[in-house]
């Protein structure tokens, strides 16, 4: 058994297309024909970080809190789409898909490994880096996805705008991250 | 001379090679056979009850395989230019930007002269302070935490336990700015504009411009990665 | 001729070039850097970077999902 799926991974094909990684460029043009495609099938660019404030207000419920009363879920529709539940979300299908998904490209190369978090510098990094990432997604309305590549995309300024200020703060980032998280 | 110095490294490499007891490496393909089995019995189980359920997942799948395979990561685009001068990621998002530009606007564009709704509208946010602020602050906590939305979720899924971490305050992040929204929306949002940009210079003056803008920075990048590495030659 | 190694094994990006960046500066010509590294990213992005600096590259895949950079530094 152990021979046949050796023998699999060997393969020419299976190498050009599991095993060994794609150009960037290659990328950019899959995400490009899967951005077009979800567009045209949904109504409705590719968007990841909607979905996390979502997955906020059901852990919160689930902790006893309530979000009914705030202006960001007071809308008929972020209240339905609340009450439905996660299983009835398509925005988190699809970011449980984006995990399914990277998880399978990794098996398939035989690439996997869980990285167990190494220092207090990465719990720093990681909470800290989280946080103003969920912040900051709120306030722009999105993430690199959403407020970034889907509204360039879609002819928005704010896509651009967004672009300038996130640039802005990678490059402080690129700072902070050299001076306290190496 | 070039070559002579690629065996010398080849000659120094083997030298660690033997050194070092290499581990017997377990094949992982069969795993992700599995995997992509359940990926299909997944999306047969919510194709039952919702089809459109079923195409989110689907797509969310084929996403997070590209991303990975191609470690597409839209923060190493804004990040490697400050840190290492490369722009070979910024480029290839530059790509996808100009190819989904084109896709997205032949859509819009088709919906618009059919007289229908045009879709999507609600990705032409407001530009205002709140996006000012949240791009600052999306940068800073992207590179800080190695990776954005897309790239946490993609690197949960390679098995990072730091990008779990951040996964977690992500949404509590989103949780904390969601409660927020009200402050900002009454104070910024609701008077700031939402600029369309084929209501300003038309829909081929739109497209033809930002094509133009995108190539623009296409060649910045090349030529700012030249001269950081000091690299004159083509390749 | 000198080896070193640099372990950036459960590091995540850009920290695993930037430690590969600081320790061939210190480097003298002829000497080799073995990175040690676990984060699929950095298997693109380090040999990319050397390469455009000039420097000798080999990638050798050691474990699953585990990798060893041997860069040569040659200017």
């Amino acid at each position: 058994m152990k021979a046949f799926w050796d023998k699999v991974s060997k393969n020419h094909y299976y190498k050009m297309i599991f095993k060994n990684p794609f150009t960037y460029v290659t990328g950019a043009v899959l995400l490009s024909i899967f951005q077009i495609a979800i567009f045209a099938s949904t109504g409705s660019p590719w968007g990841v970080s909607g979905t996390f404030a979502n997955w906020g207000a059901w852990l919160y419920r689930l902790v006893g809190g309530n979000v009914d009363k705030w202006y960001y879920f007071s809308s008929e529709g972020a209240q339905a789409t609340l009450n439905n539940g996660i299983l009835n979300h398509t925005g988190s299908w699809l970011n449980f898909g984006i995990i399914a998904g990277a998880l399978v490209a990794v098996l398939l190369a035989s690439q996997f490994k869980f990285k167990k978090i190494k220092s207090l510098k990465q719990v720093v990094a990681a909470t800290l880096g989280g946080l103003l990432m969920g912040y900051g997604a709120r306030l722009a309305g999105g993430c690199n996805i959403g407020a970034l590549y889907s509204s360039i995309a879609s002819l928005s300024l704010s896509g651009w705008v967004f672009a300038v200020f996130l640039f802005i703060g990678a490059f402080f980032g690129s700072k902070l991250l050299a001076k306290y998280f190496m | 001379m070039q070559e002579n110095a690629a065996t010398q490294s080849q000659a120094g490499s083997s030298q660690i090679r033997r050194s070092k007891p290499r581990k017997k490496k377990k094949n992982q393909v069969p795993f992700g056979f599995l995997g992509l089995l359940l990926i299909a019995a997944v999306a047969l189980v919510l194709g039952q009850k919702n089809g459109t359920l079923a195409l989110f997942w689907v797509f969310g799948c084929c996403f997070g395989f590209i991303l990975q395979k191609a470690r597409f990561c839209f923060t190493a685009s804004m990040r490697d230019p400050c840190i290492t001068g490369s722009t070979s990621v910024t480029r290839a998002v530059l790509i996808a930007f100009a190819i989904t530009t084109i896709g997205f606007t032949a859509i819009k564009y088709g919906a618009f002269v059919n007289g229908g709704q045009i879709p999507g509208q609600s990705y032409v946010m407001p530009v205002s302070l709140a996006t000012c602020v949240g791009g600052v602050m999306f940068g800073i906590g992207m590179v800080i935490a190695g990776g954005c939305a897309s790239g946490t979720l993609m690197r949960v899924g390679e098995g990072f336990g730091m990008q779990i971490l951040s996964l977690f305050f992500f949404v509590v992040g989103s949780l904390i700015g969601a409660s927020h929204m009200g402050w900002w929306t009454l104070n910024f949002n609701a008077t700031a504009p939402k600029v369309f940009l084929p209501d300003v210079f038309g829909w081929a003056g739109a497209l033809i411009l930002q094509l133009a803008v995108i190539g623009l920075l296409y060649i910045a990048a090349d030529k700012y990665e030249k001269k950081r590495m000091g690299n004159t030659d083509e390749d | 001729m000198a080896e070193f190694t640099v372990d950036c094994l459960g590091e995540a990006c850009p920290v695993p070039l930037m430690k590969v960046q600081k320790q061939m500066e210190k480097m003298a010509v002829g000497d080799v850097l073995i990175a040690q590294i676990d984060h699929s990213c950095a298997m693109k992005n380090i040999p990319e970077w050397a390469r455009n600096n000039g420097h000798n590259v080999e990638i050798e895949e050691v474990d699953d999902g585990e990798w060893e950079i041997v860069i040569e530094k040659t200017k």
